[in-house]
């Protein structure tokens, strides 16, 4: 009891909204800022895509090079496996018969690896987002549908969690990247047919919880109807959820675009880190220990995944604050 | 010979917002086979105390001075692992919530044997002997050993705690609300365990209660705890029959009494002191009614008063005489009336709405809640109109669980819960009826029933001519305005993401209140009449920010803020603080009458229901058992099990022994369809054709209706032949 | 055991049969309505329409849909999954049947040494919550997590494998050792095997132990609050025996389920894994029978992954209505 009374009291803040203007978008928008201002991590996070949001968007600008046409010298050859300039052995470029301004060097069939990092950043972004958009909306509608309604819509929407849970992910998006034309659409199209059913289970069991709470029942006497409670009651205290389970979906759809593009199921006309890394690893760069070609793919999709975790653990200490590192 | 020795004791929590002195300079003696009772509401820092004693205080708290002496030793001064020692060998604790303490995935004889053979250093075969022995101590069946705790009720959780407790025969005995949360007749029986096992291995005892009447009952002498403090100190008997603190006074004002009911219950107003910042003076003083100016600057210590007694008051000297202006209901209201004066002494009448708040204002502490209640008793309620607002005819509530395809994929049989069946009654306008029963009888179903969050599955419930059955969009949103529901729980009636504004206003919207102008004097007008004022402070507040009494009142203001006919509450008290029940209780009462409510209260306490209401009645898996006015189901009851849980309240008296409890344990399963009377199993009046004929309902000429074989065509039934406790 | 677990167990079997049953038609119309021709790397542009028609027949497509259907479940149900285009001459069975113990093998091992330290880990940073190392150690963890396996696995293979020349770069053993392997038991015993299997085991584990160390720790920070824990501290237990027995115990339910829903994830998820270290297992079989579109090989592949998957969650429900009394129950009270 005392604990109880003590945990009130410590949450009691300032009134922050004025209570005309106490609408749901507001309160989610209040959600989401407290996410990012309580949790320095999550800060960074959204930091990170930022940044990377920025380098995609200005990628034509700041790339030196085209990231597919390999770079040719004064003979017209091919300039294959220029080490980056701050390793080359100076002089060897000249040699050759070019300018050595290669911040990662090149490729095996000279293209610029560093050109190909920045607008690597594209690919990850777009699955990224678009992916756990759809992650997390489908799965908050499921979950939202199942939990609310119950009965038979419940029945059939977790029957079908059950399968998609059955069906092995990665051997599920190689089989649909076969059969259509490869795109980076595909990984997000299989992800929004396969992931939703973590954030749907998690949505709904959340529903059932609060559709039961007595503000929810007082609702319902006041004379609410199903819409107004799923969308003013439920909506609101469930969306964060969504928040969290999509951070993290973005964190997954950039490791599996990456994985599907090393398996060599992207499509090579697009760039990105997968594809690098598929690239390095067929043309033997292991056996020359390229670092300077394997390493910085790897450690972009390293901090975009980071980034996402990061953001998804922010919503967790907010919404389940028992896991709070004390 | 004292056992536990308590000096000077301060124990410090901090939190983000300062430091919380939770403890505060208390001292304390225990001596061998005291029963001591510690009162307190919560927030007065009881169960700090004891984890205090113990040293299991959470990582934000500290000692911050005194001594802790157990039988001579220091155990602030010990180290951890002798302290460790100690624990349950010599002080034994029954936790708070101690259902939950036992572990959930082992059996409940393998925890107890573990316990005996970690700790107390039993050979395996002997474990399991004691094991099978303390069972039987504390009235379990040894065959529950192999048991899980899921597989166990809620107050045999609680006697396997005792029993874990017991185990190494502890010299001191420390028990955190042990029957809280526990059904009446299951709380008398634990109560009864507590008393025999204090009797017979001269137990000494430190009870840590909200509830003075189990205090009464198991205890022989009494500490009372307020905001960090000790207030008062005494022996059971003189405490209870004179009273030495005005806090005590007013707790004592404030419990409901079925051997002794009060016309008016008295509400403590206001609520404890922030203990972050505490006042310099009396901590009681913003709340006493004998408040004297000195009570503001000086700190009162706790004092002999003479009989062994001592109190921390100023006025404690003439404790006598104002013992006897404290039974004037009237003088626990001059608060709100000094208050009122006040204002009017600056020139100024009193403003029922001040001008709306500007933003600075806002921030300000919220006011203490002002109640003013005249509370008539329920004979003078206004006119009751002779036509039935509502009536019940045979209306029955099943639920199917399992079956459909789900089930039978899980495997499960279907069953069918029989919630409510087959229950009559009508209400009229302005008229209050108490639903009782203990848990799982169907009250809380009924409640849903009339409010049409549930639907009946046979029967008709008819609210002023229309059937709930069969009606169309128009008339159900008609019906939502008139019918209200308050709930249990204030502090998950409201949605937390909403300022209160918003949580009152909804109604109105979702009613077509288009004007926001309207809306809001409208709600402003409503928290004015639930004693929130100024109203203006309120609305922009958020429900972690009010204490439970004030949400409370907040969760009644939204259900009249549509000015309803009619209102069902669900236990509106039982999750507050006793001091400000009966504030809530005569809000309501109060305002049932101005606006002419009919109200149903649903309650597993009789002695609320008897305060509140006009009409009892007494629920037992899904049935009315018994009905009528409230003073003739109290003071004269048919029905056997009527007379079995008016028999288990306990009253906050110690001179008053509880009549003997002549009922068996465990309710049966409400899967179970009844050819006779439910309630055969546990009778103990049963006779044969209970059980195979369905019991008639006699009425008498007070419109007191029993549903039993006693007084019907079958009352010369042979006597079943049955063992009772 | 009593008839409540019995017939939890007996329906959600029933329920398992029935996902797989779904999964398998959705299979078969993936692969029948897909846009091209399944025959199309088979068929010659030099083929005519009766070699064309008997290549069908050959393969029963040239039967109606709704009998293609049947032959296909029936097939199924005796574990036919008929002949591959790429191998000659060699059924689909035959193919997974030999691919099938690697692919266990890594899997189990480095499930098992992911789920030793992340058991371990996970109680200790718990028990040392808020401080650096706890800092430090989820954060490691984290990254762990975060980075792409077969990136992890190029690294390490280039440091391990290329630079310091210690360890083998793929396969099971080079070609003149296998060919003296007569038995399961020849492979199992010969340490050219495990030396092979070093690396991809250390490069999973170190994908895998992040899963079970954060659920340990927060589940051990959830039990650590619970009463039951409380009481045993009152009761006077050590604070050993209170981590370790009471919170930790109970905290571990979870992560048992996670474990065993991780051997069936952990078999379709390899595939990135198998292909770094060319592991001939049933993920590099699936790659390289879609790159060769070999489609009854690729069906059969996700067949067999899928029905691993499916069992997998079917044993995870068992052990935890087994290992945790209240679910046997609590799944009969559930329903309402």
């Amino acid at each position: 009891m005392q604990q109880d009374a003590m945990a009130r009291e410590g949450q009691s803040g300032k009134p922050t909204a004025r209570f005309r203007q106490g609408s749901a978008i507001r309160q989610l928008w209040e959600t989401n800022l407290e996410v990012f201002q309580r949790d320095k991590m999550a800060l960074f996070g959204l930091l990170i895509f930022a940044v990377f949001a920025l380098v995609a968007i200005l990628a034509p600008q700041i790339a030196p090079n085209d990231p597919l046409n390999p770079l040719k010298n004064n003979n017209g050859d091919w300039i294959k496996d220029a080490m980056p300039y701050w390793l080359a052995e100076p002089g060897e470029d000249e040699a050759e018969g070019y300018t050595n301004t290669f911040l990662l060097g090149t490729t095996n069939i000279g293209r610029d690896i560093y050109s190909q990092l920045i607008h690597g950043s594209r690919s990850a972004l777009l699955v990224g987002f678009s992916a756990a958009a759809a992650v997390a909306v489908i799965g908050t509608v499921i979950g939202l549908l199942a939990g609310y309604y119950g009965g038979w819509v419940d029945t059939i929407l977790m029957r079908a969690a059950d399968v998609a849970f059955g069906i092995p992910f990665i051997p599920f998006i190689i089989v649909i990247s076969a059969f259509f034309d490869p795109s980076i659409w595909n990984v997000v199209i299989a992800m929004a047919l396969l992931l939703w059913r973590d954030t749907g289970r998690v949505i709904r069991s959340q529903v059932l919880v609060i559709k039961e709470q007595a503000f929810v029942s007082a609702a319902r006497v006041s004379g609410a109807s199903d819409l107004r409670i799923i969308f003013v009651y439920i909506a609101p205290s469930i969306l964060p959820l969504s928040f969290l389970y999509g951070s993290f979906a973005i964190a997954w759809a950039i490791l599996t675009e990456a994985s599907v593009s090393f398996l060599g199921f992207s499509d090579p006309e697009t760039i990105s880190w997968g594809y690098m890394l598929q690239d390095a690893f067929n043309s033997l760069a292991l056996s020359r220990e390229a670092f300077y070609w394997i390493v910085p793919p790897g450690l972009c999709i390293m901090l975009t995944v980071m980034a996402g975790f990061f953001i998804g653990r922010g919503y967790e200490e907010v919404l389940f604050p028992r896991l709070r590192r004390m | 010979m004292t056992i536990l020795s308590i000096r000077d004791l301060s124990v410090n929590y901090a939190t983000q917002d300062g430091t919380v002195q939770a403890v505060d300079g208390v001292s304390l003696d225990l001596e061998e086979g005291q029963r001591l009772g510690l009162i307190g509401e919560s927030g007065c820092g009881k169960t700090t105390l004891l984890k205090a004693i113990v040293q299991v205080l959470p990582r934000n708290g500290r000692i911050a001075g005194g001594k802790i002496l157990f039988k001579g030793m220091d155990l602030l001064q010990l180290p951890a692992a002798e302290m460790r020692q100690l624990r349950w060998r010599e002080i034994a604790t029954i936790p708070q919530a101690s259902m939950d303490s036992l572990n959930p995935v082992q059996r409940v004889g393998s925890q107890l044997t573990k316990l005996l053979r970690v700790r107390g250093g039993y050979s395996k075969k002997a474990a399991l002997k004691r094991a099978a022995d303390l069972f039987d101590l504390v009235g379990l069946d040894t065959e529950r050993l192999t048991h899980y705790p899921h597989e166990f009720s809620g107050g045999m959780k609680q006697r396997a705690v005792i029993a874990m407790a017991l185990a190494l025969e502890p010299s001191l005995l420390i028990a955190d609300e042990p029957v809280t949360a526990l059904d009446v007749i299951v709380q008398h029986q634990i109560l009864e365990v507590l008393r025999e096992l204090e009797q017979e291995l001269n137990l000494t005892v430190m009870l840590i209660t909200h509830d003075i009447s189990v205090v009464a009952q198991v205890c022989d002498s009494v500490s009372v705890m307020y905001a960090g403090r000790i207030v008062e100190q005494a022996a059971a008997e003189p405490f209870f029959s004179s009273p030495a603190h005005p806090y005590s006074l007013g707790l004592q004002q404030a419990f409901p009494n079925l051997a002794r009911p009060r016309d008016v219950l008295v509400s403590i107003e206001g609520y404890p002191p922030d203990l972050r910042e505490p006042p310099s003076g009396c901590r009681f003083a913003e709340r006493c009614p004998f408040v004297q100016e000195a009570c503001h600057d000086i700190d009162p210590k706790l004092e002999a008063i003479g009989d062994g007694r001592a109190a921390a008051c100023l006025r404690s000297n003439e404790m006598d005489v104002l013992r006897v202006q404290s039974e004037d209901p009237s003088l626990w209201q001059r608060v709100e009336v000094a208050q009122g004066l006040s204002l009017a002494e600056d020139g100024q009448p009193p403003p029922k709405s001040p001008p709306i708040a500007m933003k600075g204002d806002l921030d300000a502490p919220l006011p203490a809640t002002i109640s003013a209640e005249t509370p008539p008793s329920p004979s003078q309620w206004g006119e009751v109109d002779d036509a039935p607002l509502l009536e019940l005819q045979n209306v029955s509530k099943r639920f199917k669980i399992g079956g459909g395809l789900a089930g039978l994929l899980r495997g499960d049989k279907e069953q069918t819960v029989y919630a409510v069946n087959n229950i009559s009654f009508s209400l009229k306008r302005g008229e209050s009826l108490g639903l009782a029963g203990e848990s799982g009888c169907g009250k809380s179903t009924t409640g849903k029933l009339l409010v049409k969050l549930i639907d009946a599955s046979d029967g008709e419930i008819i609210f002023d001519g229309a059937d709930l059955a069969g009606m169309d969009d128009d008339s159900l949103l008609t019906f939502r305005s008139r019918v209200q529901l308050m709930f249990q729980n204030p502090f998950e009636a409201l949605n937390p993401r909403f300022t209160l504004y918003r949580s009152l206003t909804e109604p109105l919207i979702i009613h077509g209140w288009k004007d926001e102008n309207k809306r809001l004097d409208r709600v402003i007008e409503t928290l004015d009449r639930v004693n929130l004022r100024p109203a203006e402070v309120f609305l922009d507040k958020y429900p972690h920010q009010l204490s439970g009494g004030q949400l409370q009142r907040v969760v009644l203001a939204r259900a009249l803020v549509l000015h309803p006919d009619f209102l069902v509450a669900d236990e509106p008290v039982s999750m507050l603080d006793v001091s400000v029940r009966a504030g809530i209780l005569n809000t309501t009462r109060r305002l049932a009458r101005e606006l002419g409510l009919a109200t149903v209260y649903i309650s597993h306490d009789l002695s609320l229901l008897q305060y509140t209401c006009d009409r009892i009645a007494i629920m037992y898996l899904g049935e009315i058992v018994e009905i009528g006015p409230s003073d003739q189901v109290i003071n004269n009851p048919q029905h056997p099990y009527t007379k079995a849980l008016i028999a288990a309240v306990p009253v906050p008296d110690p001179t008053i022994e509880n009549p003997p409890l002549r009922i068996q344990e465990g309710i049966p399963r409400p899967t179970e369809q009844f050819i006779g009377c439910p309630f055969a199993q546990r009778c103990p009046d049963a006779m044969e054709a209970c059980l195979t004929v369905r019991p008639p309902q006699i009425t008498d000429e007070n419109e007191h209706t029993a549903q039993c074989h006693l007084y019907g065509e079958h009352r010369d039934s042979p006597k079943l032949e049955r063992q009772l406790p | 055991m009593n008839r409540g677990v019995v017939y939890y167990i007996l329906g959600r079997f029933l329920q398992s049969v029935m996902v797989l049953w779904i999964i398998v038609t959705l299979l078969f119309l993936l692969f029948r309505l897909a846009p091209s021709n399944p025959l199309a790397s088979y068929i010659d542009i030099n083929f005519t329409k009766q070699q064309e028609a008997a290549l069908l027949a050959r393969f029963g497509l040239d039967k109606p849909l709704g009998e293609q259907y049947l032959i296909y479940l029936l097939n199924l149900l005796k574990l036919d999954l008929g002949e591959t285009f790429s191998y000659s001459g060699k059924s689909v069975m035959d193919i997974l049947r030999a691919d099938l113990p690697n692919t266990i093998y890594l899997t189990l091992s480095s499930l098992l040494l992911a789920y030793a330290v992340g058991v371990l880990g996970g109680i200790a940073m718990a028990a040392l919550r808020g401080s650096a190392i706890e800092r430090i150690g989820t954060t490691f963890t984290l990254m762990t997590r975060a980075a792409p396996q077969f990136w992890v696995g190029m690294l390490l293979l280039t440091f391990f494998a290329f630079q310091l020349k210690l360890l083998p770069s793929s396969g099971i053993a080079p070609a003149v050792v296998r060919y003296r392997w007569e038995t399961e038991w020849d492979k199992l015993l010969s340490p050219v095997f495990w030396r092979h299997m070093i690396l991809p085991t250390f490069t999973l584990a170190l994908y895998l132990h992040g899963l079970p160390l954060l659920l340990m720790r927060s589940n051990m920070l959830e039990v650590l609050d619970q009463d039951y824990v409380t009481m045993s501290r009152l009761a006077g237990y050590s604070e050993w025996r209170v981590m370790i027995q009471t919170a930790a115990r109970n905290a571990m339910l979870p992560v048992l389920t996670a474990l065993t829903l991780g051997i069936g994830y952990s078999i379709g998820g390899n595939v990135v894994i198998e292909h770094v270290f060319s592991w001939p297992g049933l993920g590099r079989t699936l790659v390289r029978a879609v790159q060769q579109a070999d489609y009854p090989l690729a069906q059969g592949a996700f067949f067999f992954i899928a029905l691993i998957i499916v069992f997998m969650n079917f044993i995870a429900d068992i052990l935890y209505s087994l290992l945790d009394p209240r679910v046997g129950a609590s799944a009969q009270a559930q329903v309402s």
